[in-house]
């Protein structure tokens, strides 16, 4: 097997600022013992977790940011541990070991801690509690998530733990309990784990108001986040503590972590790369790397291209039975379940899964980590990687396969940024007033609030400092009144305001609005069922129309026949054989990240002689299709834009090199398509990938840099684009989610009568009556934004067109297709609705042509001395 | 406006959501669900209001346009007990006594017999279905009748048309078959279904003005 590798270290450590400590008490007695039990474990504490004892023994806030497996649990759990011990003195005799049966004696209620997944839950539980437990606390520690025994959650309301553990949804359903503010008035300190996967999400505003809330009761809380590394700490940890409160402690776990990002290199690389093959090129090393190791996880970027890993090394290796097994989020949650039960326990050889894998079960240390094809982004490379060897000391290995040539260029790039410590940040969402409306009903169930008092909380947050007053006014006119209407509306009837308060209603719509609670929406899609037995998972409803009964499809690695469709539900028997569609799963791709574009746009831009020299294997390996690059066109240099164009038979294509992401990309082809057809119109198809645009259009194009800048320039940008994307039809179909948190939508639930199917609408008759009978709503204004901000990438777009605005341009003819316009050209083919087999063919067929002519002038330029180098310098 | 002949009447299908019948100077709409943006506000879900003034409004017009002399209401006329409110009762009490001239028929649907006839002053004649009229039936939900080319509602359907690139939209629609029509539901607050046309239906969207659609729906090969 043939490996490009390079080891790096983790960024060099950033000192953390100044922890000030205040008059503290001695802890010595109580660091004492922590030490001790550290010490029985045969670890020692980092000086890390020291400070952030002392942090927040000082009563400070913070974040603690460090890779997996590095001691952050201990660091943030024990803090509060330490303080009990303070207090409290000696354990009492006998109190050796603590469980449930003597809960009722355990200490009360003061530390919540909060994690993004349920799947998580039982693992931190158990190792918390066994932590205290050997330490002799009278400490009970539990979970309470979606899963929890209702018997379980009657005891809870009795009497809350010493220590919970849950979930930001499970939080907010505790808060909308009449008693919720007494019921937390003992709480000490709240610990957010994982707050990285939380902090740009809906989930993470949820987190951020049931904070606040909190803090509301109980000045004195303390929070604490555990984040993996981010471009954006700073932030990250305003948003955990609040906009008002003093400055959060940030902490770095101060054990630098080997990071070693391996590339499977294809035996020879294709100069004409194109996406229709998967890498499963490769699957013959990547079945070698499974075998090696003890056990290995596989990321895939999407569902579908899990499902079609874990066919072909399902029909590779069938001996593997029972060893191998598929991960994904369309899988039915208990399927799930036992997956990573069978990881637990280590009985897995591989497991083939996507982002959903990213965090959660702790298994073996010494598994290896895949993952096929580009990560785009470093910080993601960066977690997986860190799934494997997550303890002090030891290396994380990532083994990248590349579905294309061209990602080879990524993997190597995302190993450079790696080293330079170039992290994406998550930025958390702003103002999502769908969240907020949500909130406050919840807030008004559990206990009431004071309009005021309430206002000033909201604003406490990190997600709502900005709001203005008139938004505020209209989320409350929201919940109270129905919405900003002309009349009075006595029988509306969500919440009661009574003076200056607003209080919950009890009844029906209370029991809706706990159904309700959260922010996580999945797609409109289809169970699928076993007839009369076990829900395998969900497929997307534009999949399952395609099919008749009889048809054969795979979900799960399972190979299945379709049965029937009844009642949103497809139901389904085994088929025999592993044949059949693979379904395809909207919104699975990620376009490249701004910090790996740049970093590929760096090493692209490096000359031949550099290449040659660069620390990264995989450079070498793709050289001739970047050969053939700059023989047939142009590598571009960092500072400079390439547009290449080609006469086919097709008609006039121009292809422009941005690299700045898809998603960008497609915004920037629809706008220089909108502007071009503007004073004469004519028929234009878009294409885009990560790298460039395609523009295909059957007259010739304007062939001078000066009408091209006009067309990319970033003047008007958004009132053309505006005007030229079906922005009405995306924001309808974004307003579905906001509809749905903000409770325009009642859940459906089995055997709801006719009461529940009367107020039941789609979120696209409520968007449609909103635009024409209360144009004014905030909720389709936030769509927009949303639709803007998060679909479009507007704000990306923009810097990207000022980049190119300030760049050297380049406009190459080309004779044929070159190796960077190929995917492109295959791209846009594959728009033009030909059949899937025949796009295969076409492609395939082509870029045999092109390869067969890319060796012929090979041969002439040989003859004649001209090399790319020669030609590379001439056209500097 | 669009003439279709529906067994052997001549009908026009309207961009409005409604069937004109010259013939008998009648004007026939379906599920018009009165009060269901009340029956969503009593159960704290924030529906905007107006719908059921645009909706009367749009009638009223309808009327006067075609000068007609009777209203056929094919079903779901009311939404809800709950949506009887004060408000919309008011609302329609004070649009039937401008409209007091027009003979009304209301073809009680699945929705009315929960939510009740409407009140014996708005002088609206209340029957179950299938009601008949010359050679056309009336009834609420779809079906065949030996009698005449049946009219009817309760099946909200749209079609859905697909425009430039992959762009889908969906349109409220008549679908109009050998022996029986489904009308668009007339209610601006009402929601729609996806038909799956046979071959031998046809399909008119009402959008901006009435258009007849072909091959542009969904068959399970897209």
């Amino acid at each position: 097997m043939v490996y490009a590798s390079g080891m790096i270290a983790a960024a060099a450590p950033i000192p953390d600022p100044a922890v000030t400590t205040r008059d503290v008490p001695s802890t010595r007695a109580a660091r004492d013992r922590i030490v001790k039990w550290f010490g029985s474990r045969g670890w020692s504490p980092f000086p890390f977790q020291h400070r952030t004892w002392e942090a927040y023994r000082s009563g400070r806030s913070g974040l603690i940011h460090a890779p997996t497996g590095m001691g952050k649990t201990l660091a943030a759990w024990l803090g509060p541990v330490e303080e009990y011990l303070d207090e409290r003195g000696p354990p009492r005799y006998g109190a050796e070991r603590v469980t449930w049966r003597d809960r009722k004696a355990s200490a009360a209620f003061r530390v919540l801690w909060i994690t993004p997944m349920r799947a998580l839950a039982s693992d931190t539980t158990k190792s918390l509690s066994d932590s205290v437990s050997e330490l002799g606390l009278d400490w009970s520690v539990e979970k309470r998530t979606g899963d929890t025994a209702s018997s379980v959650k009657i005891r809870q309301k009795e009497r809350l733990p010493t220590a919970l553990v849950t979930t930001p949804e499970s939080l907010s359903l505790l808060l909308s309990y009449p008693d919720a503010a007494e019921r937390f008035s003992s709480l000490r300190c709240v610990i957010v784990d994982e707050w990285h996967e939380l902090l740009s999400t809906k989930r993470g505003t949820q987190t951020e108001l049931c904070l606040a809330r909190l803090r509301g009761w109980r000045r004195d809380l303390r929070t604490w986040g555990l984040s993996a590394t981010l471009g954006n700490l700073d932030e990250a940890a305003r948003s955990l503590v609040g906009a008002d409160a003093e400055n959060p402690v940030l902490i770095r776990g101060d054990v630098s972590k080997r990071i070693v990002v391996k590339t499977i290199l294809p035996e020879s690389t294709e100069r004409f790369p194109w996406a229709g093959h998967l890498g499963l090129r490769l699957l013959s090393p990547v079945l070698d790397a499974i075998e090696e190791s003890r056990a290995s996880l596989l990321f895939t970027n999407t569902r579908s291209q899990a499902e079609l890993w874990y066919r072909a090394i399902f029909e590779a290796r069938p001996d593997w039975i029972g060893r191998i097994a598929i991960h994904h989020g369309s899988l039915d949650r208990e399927v799930r379940a036992e997956v990573e039960d069978l990881l637990r326990r280590g009985e897995l050889r591989c497991v083939v899964c996507t982002s959903i894998l990213d965090i959660g079960v702790d298994f073996s240390p010494d598994e290896q980590v895949n993952q096929v094809g580009s990560p785009k982004g470093v910080a993601r490379l960066l977690q997986r990687a860190g799934r494997s060897g997550h303890q002090p000391g030891a290396a994380s290995t990532v083994v990248c396969v590349p579905t294309n040539a061209l990602e080879l260029i990524e993997f190597a790039a995302a190993r450079e940024a790696m080293a330079g410590g170039e992290i994406e940040p998550r930025t958390p969402i702003e103002k999502p007033l769908d969240v907020l409306v949500q909130h406050l009903v919840t807030a008004a169930l559990g206990g009431g609030f004071e309009i005021g008092a309430m206002e000033r909380e909201v604003r406490s947050t990190w997600a709502f400092r900005g709001l203005s007053r008139e938004e505020w006014e209209w989320c409350v006119d929201f919940v109270t009144r129905g919405g900003r209407t002309l009349g009075a509306y006595p029988r509306f009837a969500r919440v009661r305001i009574e003076g200056s308060r607003v209080a919950g209603t009890t009844g029906a719509i209370e029991r809706m609005h706990r159904l309700n609670i959260g922010t996580i929406t999945s797609d409109a899609s289809i169970r699928v069922k076993y007839v009369g037995g076990a829900t395998i998972g969900t497929i997307e409803e534009s999949f399952i129309a395609r099919l008749a009964p009889g048809d054969r499809f795979v979900l799960g690695g399972k190979p299945l026949e379709l049965v029937r469709v009844r009642d949103m539900t497809a139901q389904v028997k085994r088929a025999a054989t592993l044949r059949g569609a693979v379904p395809r799963w909207e919104g699975g791709r990620s376009p490249l990240s701004t910090h790996l574009s740049r970093a590929v746009r760096r090493l692209l831009g490096l000359g031949s002689g550099e290449r040659a020299e660069a620390q990264a294997p995989e450079m070498r390996a793709v050289e001739p299709l970047l050969d053939l690059q700059s023989r047939w066109s142009r590598l571009p240099e960092p500072d400079e834009l390439l547009i290449e164009w080609l006469e086919t038979d097709a008609g006039f294509h121009l292809f422009v090199y941005p690299f700045e992401g898809r998603l960008v990309h497609e915004g920037i082809g629809a706008l220089a398509a909108h502007r071009l057809t503007r004073h004469s119109p004519r028929s234009i198809t878009v294409s885009a990938n990560d790298y460039g645009i395609e523009l295909l259009c059957a007259e010739a194009w304007p062939g001078d840099e000066a009408s091209w800048r006009a067309v990319l320039s970033v003047e008007n940008l958004l009132d053309d684009l505006l005007s030229c994307l079906n922005t009405s039809e995306l924001t309808r179909r974004q307003f579905r989610d906001i509809a749905r948190v903000a409770g325009l939508i009642v859940p459906g639930f089995p055997g709801s009568g006719k009461s529940v199917r009367q107020v039941q609408a789609s979120s696209g008759l409520f968007f449609d009556v909103f635009a024409e009978f209360d144009p004014g709503n905030l909720l389709l204004e936030q769509a927009r934004r949303e639709v803007m901000e998060q679909q479009l990438e507007a704000g990306r777009m923009r810097g990207s067109l000022t980049r190119l605005a300030s760049q050297r341009w380049t406009i190459v003819k080309l004779d044929r297709l070159s190796p960077l316009a190929f995917p492109l050209w295959a791209e846009g083919l594959r728009t033009q609705h030909v059949s899937s087999e025949s796009w295969a063919t076409r492609v395939k067929k082509m870029a045999l042509s092109l390869e067969t002519k890319a060796r012929l002038t090979a041969d002439t330029e040989a003859k004649t001395g001209r090399g790319s180098c020669a030609r590379r310098r001439a056209g500097n | 406006m669009l003439a279709v002949v529906l067994g052997t009447e001549r009908v026009e299908l309207l961009p409005e959501r409604a069937v004109w019948w010259e013939g008998r100077s009648t004007l026939l709409i379906a599920d018009l669900h009165l009060g269901k943006t009340a029956t969503f506000r009593a159960r704290g879900i924030p529906a905007p209001e107006g719908t059921t003034r645009h909706d009367l409004l749009r009638l009223s017009r309808l009327i006067e346009r075609l000068a007609a002399r009777r209203v056929v209401i094919l079903g779901d006329m009311i939404h809800s007990a709950a949506g009887r409110s004060e408000d919309v009762l008011r609302v329609f009490s004070e649009w039937r006594a401008e409209a007091r001239d027009i003979r009304m028929l209301l073809v009680r649907g699945n929705h009315d017999r929960h939510a009740g006839d409407p009140p014996r002053e708005w002088g609206i004649e209340c029957v179950d279905g299938p009601h008949i009229d010359g050679s056309l039936v009336f009834r609420h939900e779809p079906g065949e009748d030996s009698r005449g080319h049946v009219l009817c509602g309760h099946v909200h359907p749209a079609a859905r048309l697909v425009g430039r690139g992959d762009a889908t939209m969906r349109v409220p629609c008549f679908w109009v078959g050998k022996r029986c029509t489904i009308l668009p539901a007339f209610g601006s607050f009402t929601g729609a279904k996806t038909i799956h046309p046979r071959d031998d239906d046809r399909v008119f969207a009402a959008g901006e003005s009435v258009i007849e659609v072909k091959h542009a729906l969904p068959s399970s090969t897209r």
